[in-house]
């Protein structure tokens, strides 16, 4: 409308220059005839008082457009001045109604993509943002459906593991109890008879460490991993899992050792669970290390915490083996895995029963020179976060260490 | 006289290895296939009382803990060893509310079932 007023004034303006032209033009048309006829000699008096007259009018006519131009001037000017203001104001408030949807569909971007699947935005402001909120209200619900099938994908594979974990456990069960009655009986087996059974043992022990393994992690993975904690000392959480791998660190002709420092905090941990994962650690070293090689324990630590670290002077591993020792299925050197029985899981299944502990383990090695592992506890009191305790304990492990020896 | 044992699961497989393996180490055995038939033969007056019961955790028709949960309701007070595939299934087992004397899981350590066995039959 503003705008209008402008136009109108332009109008205006144009109509005015066009009268005052038209009116200058015939006083000087009938101040030339004046001229004419004084030139002629024909009542010289009147001819002068016409062309008087005439420059008169014509000065009248210039003051008067003169002062009729500047109110218009000033009419197109507030026409012009009003209608940027206006046109200001509308495009501000276009703006205004573009940015509050898409500030808020940034903000909701940033929220979904945080994970919140939950999140919606209100449809409103111009049609384009309008269609752009329904287009993400339509994306955030397809992720979320997604998540869901996701979700019950991966239940339904825990399940199927527990299951399948559950059915294979019978058969194995008569497999091994029957190759078992056959090797009561050894002496009535021809040696390679006995032989052929001691294969068949081996490997349905096999088979039923991965089976072991495989429910672990499917039970970690639908976090139904628990532990039954108890307060214990740590000389006998190391002790027991030590004297259990003797007898086959010996038949390898490994030397075996543990020294536990002086006045560890008693752990409050499940016992069988730690003592899998200590297990779990010298296993490794023992079948990954060559004959007549050392595997050392030691237990250390503060009021903090305790930290476990088994050390071997073994093969070692390289760097990019080192970042994925922790994952599934890993295993050392292609060549060493051979004569390894392990299945690849145990140490995935170690750190997912630290963590379960509020601990935290890790693992150093030089190629050709040995590998540590080390398991870190907090102390019964303690329930600080666990990884932030993992470096300090480093140089405290090592200092007990070099006391205990 | 020797020592009676029930055992019940619903695999012949494995009954035939249990009965074998304890037979073998001078025990009397009685096999159930599943908690109904246990519950039958601890009713049985016919012949002698088993002095400890090895029941499979998971079986069809009854199940070793219902059964069990049953007996125990009847006062009978026999030990109990419970089989079961792994922990998920005693802890699922809800065996918490019954008096279990043991657990043994499979595949069966033998040596372990017989000192068990030998420990709740001394």
């Amino acid at each position: 409308m503003l705008t209008g007023l402008a136009v109108v004034g332009v109008a205006r303006f144009l109509q005015q220059r066009q009268d005052f032209e038209d009116s200058t033009a015939r006083s000087y048309q009938v101040e030339i005839a004046a001229r004419t006829r004084l030139s002629n000699g024909v009542d010289p008096a009147a001819a002068r008082a016409v062309i008087l007259n005439q420059q008169h009018k014509r000065q009248a006519l210039r003051d008067d457009i003169g002062g009729e131009t500047r109110d218009t001037a000033l009419l197109v000017g507030a026409g012009l001045i009003a209608g940027l203001t206006g046109a200001a104001l509308l495009f501000s408030g276009l703006i205004a109604s573009m940015r509050r949807p898409l500030e808020e569909l940034v903000e909701a971007s940033g929220r979904l993509a945080a994970g919140d699947l939950n999140t919606r935005v209100k449809i409103g402001g111009l049609s384009e943002t309008a269609s752009l909120g329904t287009a993400f209200n339509e994306m955030a619900g397809e992720l979320q459906r997604r998540a869901g099938e996701r979700d019950q994908l991966e239940t339904m594979k825990d399940e199927f593991v527990l299951t399948a974990s559950h059915e294979l456990r019978s058969p194995l069960t008569s497999v091994q109890g029957f190759a078992e009655l056959l090797m009561l009986e050894r002496d009535k087996l021809s040696p390679k008879q006995a032989d052929t059974v001691e294969i068949i043992l081996d490997n349905t022990r096999h088979l039923v460490r991965l089976l072991n393994d495989l429910l672990d992690l499917a039970r970690s993975d639908a976090g139904r991993l628990t532990i039954k904690p108890t307060v214990i000392d740590v000389a006998s959480l190391v002790e027991d899992p030590v004297r259990t791998m003797l007898s086959q660190t010996q038949s390898k002709d490994q030397a075996l050792t543990q020294a536990i420092a002086p006045g560890l905090p008693p752990v409050n941990v499940d016992r069988d669970r730690i003592r899998q994962v200590l297990v779990n650690l010298l296993t490794n070293a023992h079948e990954y290390c060559p004959a007549g090689a050392s595997i050392h324990v030691t237990a250390g630590g503060n009021a903090g915490g305790v930290e476990l670290a088994v050390s071997d002077n073994g093969p070692g591993m390289a760097a990019d083996q080192l970042d994925h020792i922790f994952e599934r299925f890993t295993r050392g050197d292609a060549g060493l895995t051979q004569h390894v029985g392990g299945t690849g899981l145990g140490l995935a299944i170690s750190k997912s029963l630290v963590e379960l502990h509020g601990g935290a383990i890790a693992a150093e090695s030089v190629e050709g020179q040995g590998s540590t592992f080390r398991v870190w506890l907090p102390a019964l009191a303690s329930n600080g976060p666990a990884r932030a305790r993992v470096d300090a304990m480093d140089e405290a492990a090592v200092q007990s260490r070099e006391e205990a020896l | 006289m020797s020592t009676r044992v029930l055992i019940a699961d619903d695999s012949e497989t494995i009954l035939l290895l249990l009965r074998t393996r304890l037979e073998m180490e001078g025990y009397e055995v009685i096999t159930a296939a599943d908690g109904v038939e246990v519950i039958e033969a601890m009713q049985r007056t016919s012949e002698p009382k088993p002095e400890i019961l090895l029941l499979d955790a998971m079986m069809p028709r009854k199940s070793g803990i219902d059964a069990l949960r049953e007996l125990r309701a009847e006062g009978v007070d026999t030990p109990v060893l419970i089989v079961s595939a792994h922990q998920d299934e005693m802890d699922a087992g809800a065996a918490t509310d019954v008096e279990v004397s043991g657990y043994i899981t499979k595949p069966i350590d033998f040596d372990q079932l017989f000192s068990r066995i030998a420990e709740l039959t001394a």
